[in-house]
């Protein structure tokens, strides 16, 4: 039978909190051996305690669910961690588009820039000591034109120097 | 990557694993704790939905911030840390929104119900019943605090100096709000008897 405080009686108020102490055990040796003694002498601490030793243990209730609760608590919480484990890479993505990151990466392309800029003195893209190949070939396209005036020309004198051994006349002589 | 049963392995092992994206690790911790933190939350709350809420919120909370942890403390220490000031806020929550009339909940039983109370006879059977009714309502009067640290050391068995270190308090303060919640509720429960 869990006996109720009763309120008309109680501990000496110095020893109150000790006593509290000493019931849960943690109360230090010098404070332990002052409550013990003391307790030799007082009827009414020694009352306070017996209490607490009753009362107190009575007020722990506990739930036992059943195995059902368990099988349901366990179903539930998978389900709620697989939720937030797709929740979190999701919010890993998403946390390159949030409002912070994007004038930082602007910030950071607009310094690169001007850093390459300044270290290349405007020119950009950078002179290259090689030029195209397709921009030689245009440089000397007259040249290879020439060639071409040059090697039509020895083409026409072998064709007259064979009609003159030959004797006969061109119809373009005629 | 754990070769073999999840099951055999250690808290630490299980908490590498699960940093590395092993969900199936943290379950294994799930499964581990989940009656402990039920237990818990239960006597926070004294409402089996609740309860069973509040410990789920606290693994989802854990699984979260599971990068973070470092390891220096055991998981279940730092789990523990979650779960009591998820505990603490669903107290402050209650306590804003107002608490029903004590007559009321005493009349109405307040889900006292649901707890099976083991006892041969129907008489001490409802005497018993009563006398947890009376307990209920009587740590329903404390303040958040006082009834947060009464309920660590009473039903959790924790020692001042790790309440001390879950609720970031001095052991003083532990002290005095471990007296006045059992004084208080020493005086709750004779005025009810």
């Amino acid at each position: 039978m869990v006996m109720t405080p009763d309120r008309g009686l109680g501990a000496c108020k110095e020893f109150e909190q000790d006593l509290v102490l000493y019931h849960y055990q943690e109360c230090s040796g010098g404070e332990q051996q002052k409550v013990e003694s003391h307790l030799e002498s007082c009827a009414a601490c020694r009352r306070f305690l017996a209490e607490l030793k009753n009362f107190l243990p009575a007020t722990v209730t506990t739930d036992e669910p059943s195995r059902e609760f368990w099988q349901s608590y366990s179903r539930e919480i998978r389900a709620k961690l697989a939720e937030k484990e797709a929740e979190t890479g999701w919010q890993w993505l998403a946390s390159f588009f949030r409002p912070w990151p994007v004038p930082a990466i602007a910030t950071a392309m607009i310094l690169a820039l001007a850093v390459t800029l300044t270290f290349t003195n405007g020119r950009w893209p950078l002179d290259s000591q090689e030029k195209p190949e397709v921009l030689e070939m245009a440089a000397d396209a007259d040249f290879f034109e020439s060639i071409d005036f040059l090697d039509s020309m020895d083409l026409l004198e072998a064709v007259e120097g064979k009609e003159a051994q030959t004797g006969e006349a061109t119809p373009q002589h005629l | 990557m754990l070769s073999g049963r999840p099951e055999e392995f250690g808290d630490e092992e299980l908490v590498i694993s699960a940093q590395q994206g092993e969900r199936q690790a943290f379950e294994v911790l799930v499964e581990r704790y989940n009656q402990k933190a039920y237990r818990i939350a239960f006597d926070f709350t004294r409402d089996r939905e609740e309860a069973k809420d509040l410990s789920q919120e606290a693994f989802l909370q854990a699984f979260s911030h599971l990068k973070g942890f470092d390891r220096r403390a055991s998981f279940y220490t730092w789990f523990y840390r979650i779960l009591v000031n998820l505990c603490l806020d669903y107290r402050r929550r209650k306590a804003k929104i107002g608490w029903e009339s004590l007559d009321e909940k005493t009349e109405k039983g307040d889900g006292f119900e649901k707890i099976p109370h083991p006892g041969p006879l129907p008489d001490q059977q409802a005497m018993r019943r009563q006398i947890s009714q009376r307990i209920g309502a009587a740590l329903e009067t404390l303040p958040p605090k006082q009834r947060a640290v009464f309920l660590l050391k009473n039903h959790q068995g924790l020692s001042i100096s790790e309440i001390a270190t879950v609720m970031k308090a001095a052991e003083g303060t532990i002290k005095v709000h471990l007296h006045r919640a059992v004084m208080a509720l020493r005086q709750r429960l004779a005025e009810l008897s």
